[in-house]
């Protein structure tokens, strides 16, 4: 019985190989450099301000969430570009995932942000959502790049266009970024801080709060390219069996 | 043919077009008498038809052969821009002489609108030839694309539209008029360099 020869994903939509050994060292620096951070944040002593008190510790979480969903566009913006001009489907599938989890990253984000914002600004209104610009900004550049998910399902089957017409979006999505994350809020009365007369790191933010800040931002990058890389390696892998699963079936 | 000639034809050819069917006219005129809003609305009603209406009639086809993608899209651009400019001016018009409203500084109210009319029409085209490429008549999806990525632009323009009926002065403005004309230009920009790819099969 001849068995039909394995078929393998062709050059355009196999992602490049990795190194097995030195994937793994960066991936166990990443648990141990989160690891570290995520001791920092609780047991590190912080200056306590009133109303704020120890909620300020969220400023290691909620404010990484964004950089983090910033880097992620940029990485998936990039790799959308790249699509376009080589037309490789790997890249494709990189652009969607990178932004798949810089969208959960965002999630994160708005959730950690309102959660502060009920326990602080708005403490004894029972507010969990009051317009603020800022949030409400953050919260229709997520609805942008939920549109960029709605308009790939709408093209479900047409993997070529798809990655065109798609990426063309996704490029578009993230030109406009800087405007709703930072031109704009900058712009109107906020409560939050960077918001005009408000400086995002001010006199009475405690050094010891950079220490822990900084490498949080650095650890949170880390974990998105952990979780994005592995949605990569499963991405192809599906497509490998697939691959397979139909050759053999005949 | 020389791309200004070129970009000229589409335009010319988008506008006959108009002028004989009066579809999207007619359909944003109705829309004319109430808020800022419609002019969006109207606006995404009107321009998605740009790029769908060569796809239902088969000219796409024509139109690759003959022209460069950078022509269709100036054209295209340029078409879009004349009709948020009439819709824009006719809505302005009629509220002005609706509500009574005294404009405190007629200058400054023209130049927002002219921004926002060029940044809705940069946004707007590109997005068009992106539905029309990605399913025929899909008018809803243009909607779920298009009024997240025009907030920007919505709110800038409600804010100095504000300054400009309070008769503010254009340095008194000036952060709203940097942020329409970047908006404007981030918009379009990216639509010149974008185009090819929703253009060519």
């Amino acid at each position: 019985m001849n068995t039909p020869a394995v078929p393998e994903l062709s050059e355009k939509e196999r992602p490049p190989q990795v190194h097995r050994r030195r994937y793994r060292w960066g991936r166990n620096a990443v648990v141990a450099w989160l690891t570290a951070v995520l001791l920092g944040a609780f047991l590190l002593d912080i200056p306590r301000i009133n109303i704020l008190e120890h909620t300020a510790r969220n400023l290691y979480f909620h404010v990484p969430m964004w950089f983090t969903m910033m880097a992620a566009f940029v990485v998936a913006a990039y790799h959308a570009g790249g699509f376009l001009r080589s037309g490789r489907l790997a890249r494709d599938t990189r652009a969607f995932e990178a932004a798949r989890v810089g969208t959960l990253f965002g999630l994160v984000g708005l959730v950690t942000g309102m959660v502060w914002a009920r326990f602080t600004w708005y403490r004894g209104t029972g507010l969990w959502w009051n317009f603020d610009p800022k949030q409400t900004m953050a919260a229709v550049q997520l609805l942008i790049f939920g549109a960029y998910f709605v308009l790939r399902s709408a093209l479900e089957g047409q993997p070529e266009k798809r990655g065109r017409i798609s990426g063309v979006y996704l490029l578009f999505a993230v030109a406009v970024m800087p405007f709703l994350l930072y031109v704009l809020p900058r712009q109107m009365e906020s409560l939050h801080p960077g918001a005009e007369g408000n400086p995002a790191f001010s006199d009475i933010t405690a050094p010891i709060m950079r220490v822990v800040f900084y490498p949080s931002v650095i650890g949170f990058i880390g974990l998105f390219w952990v979780l994005y890389t592995q949605r990569v390696r499963a991405a192809a892998l599906e497509m490998r069996a697939r691959l397979r699963d139909s050759a053999f079936r005949g | 043919m020389n791309w200004i000639a070129g970009a000229w034809a589409v335009f010319r050819k988008d506008l006959q077009l108009e002028l004989r069917s009066r579809y999207a006219l007619s359909t944003l005129l109705l829309f004319v008498l109430s808020t800022t809003l419609v002019v969006l609305f109207a606006a995404a009603l009107g321009l998605g038809r740009a790029f769908v209406r060569e796809e239902e009639r088969g000219t796409v086809l024509l139109l690759r052969l003959h022209t460069r993608p950078s022509m269709v899209y100036a054209g295209k651009l340029l078409f879009n821009v004349l009709l948020i400019g009439v819709l824009t001016m006719v809505t302005a018009a009629a509220f002005g002489l609706l509500l009574g409203l005294p404009v405190g500084a007629p200058g400054l109210l023209a130049t927002v609108l002219a921004l926002g009319a060029l940044g809705l029409a940069g946004a707007t085209t590109l997005l068009a030839a992106l539905i029309a490429r990605a399913s025929t008549g899909g008018g809803a999806l243009l909607t779920v694309l298009l009024f997240p990525l025009l907030a920007p632009l919505l709110v800038s323009v409600v804010s100095a539209t504000q300054e400009a009926l309070a008769g503010a002065s254009f340095a008194a403005a000036g952060e709203e008029l940097l942020t329409l004309v970047g908006f404007a230009g981030v918009t379009i920009t990216a639509s010149v360099l974008l185009f090819d790819y929703v253009w060519e099969e």
